[in-house]
């Protein structure tokens, strides 16, 4: 990224919408609908179903198991009472078939929609725009983007059919316990109330304390990270102890926060287990009462018990599920918000192809910002004309790259016009604007695969021939049959396993096998060893031969030979023309020249005077 | 078994109470849980039966407080557990770091730093939650059993048998599934990296992905990583949510079971309903432990195997160590003259075999007050070079003097006082401009500081900025530019007025002009000491009376500019590659 998109970015950075609780049913429900909405909608419903019948088996047990009580204790038959139970254990094994069978499909239905919900992310932000990319840096992005999706994923996964099965089973087993006894039903959801209360409460200490620790915890690692990597840092200034000392004060802050997280959590456990054990305490107390009055049997007021702990467990695990569903609608909202972002260049409605016509193009007055009211580019104007090399000199931040993202049309410009072989940029569609114009960048970016992949990534129509044949006219091919398994070697991550110099060598070749007809130049700043400079050079020849060529040049050597050097200095063109002009009129250019040398140019050119500039 | 979480019992040694007082709680809450199912029986036989409303009333008030005593009880488990497992965490976050600070640049280059990272994330969270889950749950399951078992014997010895059965096929069950679940996790957590480094690539190379127009080929790329990460997801979700009820199930059913057993019994009179309904309890009681030690289980294995991975790192020894009888090296006596005689060295590789030398024969003097240039293309072995003389290596032969002491005499910390080093690349650290700056020399004085960024060029941006010397430092200093970055780091190690000054290639990201005004204003801050500038860029030493050049290990030259330009082929290539190859392809061209 330039200096001015890094400036730019500044002041368009996301900051996260505040939490707002008039938006978590919406998104709640947005997150929902990828897995019961649409196709999934059928399956759904019956996994519902499947829930629902299933459970019905698991309400019938207590029941069941109450009438052999009621048998054992009037004194009834042995069969009666083996009637009753080998109903019970039908009903269980109905319940725990029609669970398998749900809970399968929920499964199932789950991670579709997880995959769903993330290609849709990654395929909607393919068509994003480079000024979304540039907004913000891209390792928060992608924190954003796996974090919040890994957030929504816990729900799917674990939440949403726990929630499902606990509300079912709630409904049913109230219903059934209302049907025995309305009052022993009074009884034992006196302590729901305490119950609901409490495991909020502490889920409301407990989640921000968490919190809190995932930042302490953000803290150390940072710190361990920077330093551990600093090491030659801290060892060469002799601060070992001193890091010693702040690693301990950050780990003393992660056992502080650290155990209040856990324990307030943890409490959840003990609460509901107690609170579970008075239930059944006071439904029995009260049954007791009950059936000294008259008013009911034995049997019911031991299946009612039984009905209480069916109620208890979901009841808890609604309260424990809370935090996974109000993470997974935090993550769920920035994900929606990436699903929402609309590219900002767009192919107009009646776009056509780029004609390529020899590679004539042309800057008509054009004006450039990235954010409003912050000119990037002013007023440039230039002509390049088939086969031209172009050269771009200036200090950081003077455009160079600017003027390069806008003739790809990575951006659109604020005013004036960029002709192309005599058709306006904004007329033309971007792919096919893109498959003509050749970019080689600044960083080598290789993608890890295989060298002859990341050689096939340049052109979908490649053959490994055209791969070789490149490589060998981007002096790579040499190096590369070196390597251990040759073009089918794997580049390690951004291919750290190459030289800097063997990695530009390699997107040289890249480029040639796309065979654009315009190419763009970003040089590399990074220090070569001699030999390998010299291959980099005859390879950008090779592959800019006869070709309308743009290059950013950080030593001025590379451009000497440009036909036109545009010198731009805050988004301005001060000078242009070829080399030799441009010294003969001692200006910017001239002075950017000579420092280099420092006194010391081939063919004894006096400028010892000459002011030094920084750039 | 479990050797190396057992070799960190050392650490509880002094907190062998809090240990046992958690275990008594965890069996004081066991006992109540069952003493409360014990007197539902009383409840029934004494109470509902007898129709004594009074012992209904004192029985259910006994049940209650139970209820409390064994919520309470499980809290105090529940806080030593933490107290142990966040103790443990900082303990070990503490000892191994400092541990890692004793090591010599060779153990980084055996370890590397992410890995390092890992360790001290991931592994010692590993081992936290092992102690978390031991303390607060692997003894509750035997106990619990056992107790309900002598209830059983007590009161209904002929349905003991059952409670055995339970136990088994709960365990079995557990047994079957619960490595099953960590598989299904782990294969999940692969194929999500891959998921995630997919997502990480396209997003850093969205720029090449935008150039070649092959959004179509990432979106299908992308497409079969999400469809792969299905499978595993799958099986872990479908798992972790047949659990809950399955475990109901065989609750409700080995109920049922009961039950009809029992009943069997009520109806021959040789068991009463209490009893039978107390029994079922018990049943009901030992199913939710014993689920939970199967899930414990596991968890101290992986524990055991990240304990194991931290005591490696533990158990290394810092290659460079002081001598016993190191002498001390006064930095105001020294007078900065470094010798190498007959050096060579290797670097070595992670599984402990040297490379080739990265440094043949290398022999050196640079005479107090000094300044040379070493010049030469990556992998000459200029940075290792100038490595030794702070002694972040030990060379295999030879040796290196500083007025004529060996380095490996002197007290490391003394040695690095006096050889000031600014390191290619120049990381800061998360603070102030002032704490970066005096990071080797805390004490140092403002004016020094202020000097020493004037020599480095920084003093200008620096007291441009609002803060000036308080503004704040990003991590590695990310919010500032690499060539800003370059100047602070040049700064802190002038800061340290070290009597010998060595800058390794840290001016490459400086413009031509910055450079050399850096350069010409070092001596004057720095006076009389021994400069040493490392470059790959010709113009970084161009104007220094003594340029080394290397390669491929070994010092193939010494002069100046002039006298290397004429009898150097290597030079006059790097001259001509650097500065001239515009002009020679202008000639072409033309």
């Amino acid at each position: 990224m330039t200096a001015s998109t890094a400036s730019a970015s500044k002041s368009t950075v996301n900051v996260p919408a505040p939490e707002r609780k008039s938006d978590l049913l919406p998104v709640l429900g947005r997150i929902m609908e990828y897995m019961s909405g649409g196709q999934a909608r059928g399956r759904f419903l019956l996994a519902v179903f499947l829930r629902s019948v299933g459970l019905i088996g698991l309400i019938l047990m207590p029941w069941l198991t109450g009438q052999a009580i009621n048998v054992a204790t009037a004194g009834g038959s042995g069969s009666e009472l083996a009637m009753w139970c080998i109903a019970a254990l039908v009903a269980g094994a109905f319940y725990l078939a029609l669970s398998t069978v749900a809970e399968r499909q929920f499964a199932d239905l789950a991670t579709r929609a997880l995959e769903n919900l993330q290609t849709n992310l990654f395929n909607h932000i393919q068509t994003l725009s480079l000024s979304f990319f540039d907004r913000q840096p891209i390792g928060e992005l992608l924190s954003r983007v796996t974090n919040d999706s890994e957030a929504v994923a816990r729900f799917y996964e674990t939440a949403a059919s726990q929630i499902i099965r606990a509300i079912i089973q709630i409904v049913l087993v109230l219903f059934v316990m209302l049907v025995i006894s309305p009052e022993l039903t009074v009884a034992a959801m006196v302590v729901v109330p305490f119950m609901l209360i409490l495991t909020f409460a502490v889920e409301r200490i407990s989640s921000p304390a968490f919190a809190k620790m995932q930042e302490e915890m953000g803290k150390i690692s940072g710190f361990q990270e920077e330093s551990i990597s600093g090491h030659k840092v801290v060892t060469s200034n002799r601060r070992q102890e001193w890091a010693g000392d702040v690693n301990d004060e950050l780990a003393g802050s992660v056992f502080d926060v650290g155990s209040q997280a856990f324990f307030t959590s943890l409490l959840q456990f003990p609460l509901t287990t107690s609170l579970i054990m008075v239930m059944t305490v006071i439904v029995l107390f009260v049954g007791a009462l009950l059936v000294l009055d008259g008013q009911t049997t034995l049997g019911v007021v031991i299946a009612f018990s039984g009905y209480a702990a069916l109620l208890g467990s979901p009841l808890s695990d609604i309260a424990n599920l809370s935090s996974t569903t109000l993470n997974a609608v935090a993550g769920g909202r920035r994900v929606f918000s990436v699903l929402d972002e609309q590219p900002t260049v767009v192919d107009a409605p009646d776009a056509v192809p780029y004609e390529f016509k020899g590679g004539d193009v042309v800057f008509d007055n054009v004006d450039f910002s990235y954010v409003p009211g912050r000119k990037i580019l002013k007023q440039n104007t230039f002509h390049a004309e088939p086969g031209m090399k172009i050269g771009l000199v200036g200090p950081t931040g003077a455009g160079k790259s600017t003027i390069i993202n806008i003739l790809t049309r990575y951006y659109d410009t604020d005013s004036g016009r960029i002709l192309i072989d005599g058709q306006d940029l904004r007329s033309l569609t971007q792919e096919s604007l893109r498959e003509q114009i050749g970019v080689v960048l600044q960083e080598a970016f290789l993608f890890t695969d295989t060298v002859m992949n990341n050689l096939l990534y340049a052109r979908a129509d490649a053959t490994k021939e055209d791969c070789i044949e490149a490589a060998k006219r981007a002096n790579a091919h040499e190096f590369i049959t070196n390597l251990p398994q040759g073009y089918d070697t794997m580049m390690t991550e951004r291919g750290a396993n190459l030289s800097q110099g063997q990695r530009q060598m390699i997107t040289i070749a890249r480029a040639m096998v796309a065979n654009p007809k315009l190419l763009v130049l970003d040089e590399a700043t990074s220090n070569v060893d001699t030999r390998t400079e010299k291959l980099i050079q005859e390879g950008i020849m090779a592959l800019s031969e006869g070709k309308t060529s743009f290059v950013i040049a950080h030593r001025l050597s590379t451009v000497r030979d440009s036909a036109i050097i545009l010198v731009l200095n805050a988004g301005e063109i001060v000078e242009s023309g070829s080399h030799d002009e441009l010294m003969a009129q001692k200006g910017f250019y001239y002075t950017l020249y000579m420092s280099q040398f420092k006194g010391k140019a081939p063919g004894g050119a006096e400028s010892g005077t000459a002011d030094f500039i920084s750039t | 078994m479990f050797k190396s979480l057992r070799r960190m019992l050392v650490i509880y040694r002094p907190y062998r109470g809090k240990l046992i007082i958690s275990q008594v709680f965890l069996f004081i809450s066991a006992i109540a849980s069952l003493a409360s199912a014990t007197l539902q029986q009383r409840l029934i036989n004494q109470g509902i039966e007898a129709g004594n409303e009074r012992v209904i009333i004192a029985t259910s008030m006994w049940m209650v407080l139970l209820a409390v005593v064994a919520g309470l009880a499980m809290a105090g488990t529940a806080y030593y557990a933490v107290f142990f497992s966040q103790g443990t965490g900082y303990y070990v976050r503490n000892a191994l770091y400092r541990k890692i600070q004793t090591f010599s640049f060779a153990n980084f280059d055996q370890f590397r730093t992410g890995n390092l990272l890992v360790r001290l994330n991931a592994d010692v969270q590993n081992v936290i939650n092992a102690v978390l889950y031991t303390v607060m749950l692997l003894l509750y399951a035997p106990f619990m059993l056992v107790i309900a078992f002598i209830l059983a014997f007590r009161d209904t010895p002929s349905l003991v048998w059952m409670l055995l059965v339970v136990a088994i096929v709960v365990l079995a069950l557990m047994a079957l599934i619960i490595p099953r679940v960590f598989k299904a996790y782990d294969d999940r957590q692969n194929q999500l990296d891959d998921v995630n480094n997919t997502m990480q690539e396209n997003l850093t190379g969205i720029r090449v992905v935008k150039a070649f127009v092959r959004e179509r080929l990432e979106i299908e790329k992308f497409g079969q990583r999400a469809a792969a990460l299905r499978k595993p997801a799958f099986a872990a979700a479908f798992l972790v949510a047949f659990l809950n009820p399955l475990l109901q199930g065989i609750g409700q059913i080995a109920r049922a079971l009961a039950i009809w057993v029992g009943g069997e019994q009520v109806l021959s009179a040789t068991l009463n309903i209490g009893e039978l309904i107390t029994f079922t309890q018990y049943l009901a009681l030992v199913i939710t432990p014993l689920a939970l030690m199967a899930i414990v289980v596991p968890f101290v294995l992986r524990g055991e195997t990240s304990a194991e991975r931290l005591f490696e790192v533990y158990d290394a020894e810092p290659t460079v160590q002081d001598k016993p009888d190191a002498v001390p090296l006064p930095l105001e006596q020294v007078k900065g003259q470094v010798t190498f005689e007959n050096v060579t060295f290797a670097f070595r590789r992670p599984d402990g075999q040297l490379d080739p030398p990265a440094l043949k024969n290398i022999n050196l003097t640079v005479e107090p007050g000094q300044r040379i240039g070493i010049l030469g293309a990556t992998g000459a072995g200029k940075s290792a070079l100038v490595n030794l003389i702070p002694r972040f290596y030990d060379v295999q032969e030879g040796r290196i003097t500083i007025d004529g002491i060996d380095v490996r005499d002197v007290r490391q910390d003394d040695l690095r006082q006096v050889v000031g080093i600014a390191l290619q690349e120049a990381l800061l650290f998360q603070g102030k401009i002032r704490f970066n700056l005096k990071f080797g020399s805390p004490d140092a004085d403002d004016a020094v500081m202020e000097n020493g960024a004037r020599a480095a060029d920084a003093h200008g941006f620096i007291t441009n900025l609002p803060e000036k010397w308080d503004a704040p430092v990003a991590r590695r200093g990310y919010n500032f530019s690499g060539g800003q970055r370059q100047r602070l780091s040049m700064a802190r190690t002038l800061t340290g007025q070290p009597r010998i000054v060595i800058l390794d290639d840290s001016t490459s990201a400086l413009d031509v002009a910055t450079e050399s005004r850096v350069q010409s204003n070092i001596p004057a801050f720095s006076q009389g000491a021994t400069t040493i500038y490392v470059a790959q860029r010709i113009s970084a030493v161009i104007d220094l009376d003594n340029i080394v050049l290397m390669q491929y290990g070994e010092i193939v030259d010494m002069g100046n500019h002039e006298e290397l330009m004429q009898r150097s082929q290597l030079y006059q290539e790097i001259y001509e590659s650097q500065l001239g190859a515009g002009m020679m392809s202008a000639r072409e061209v033309a």
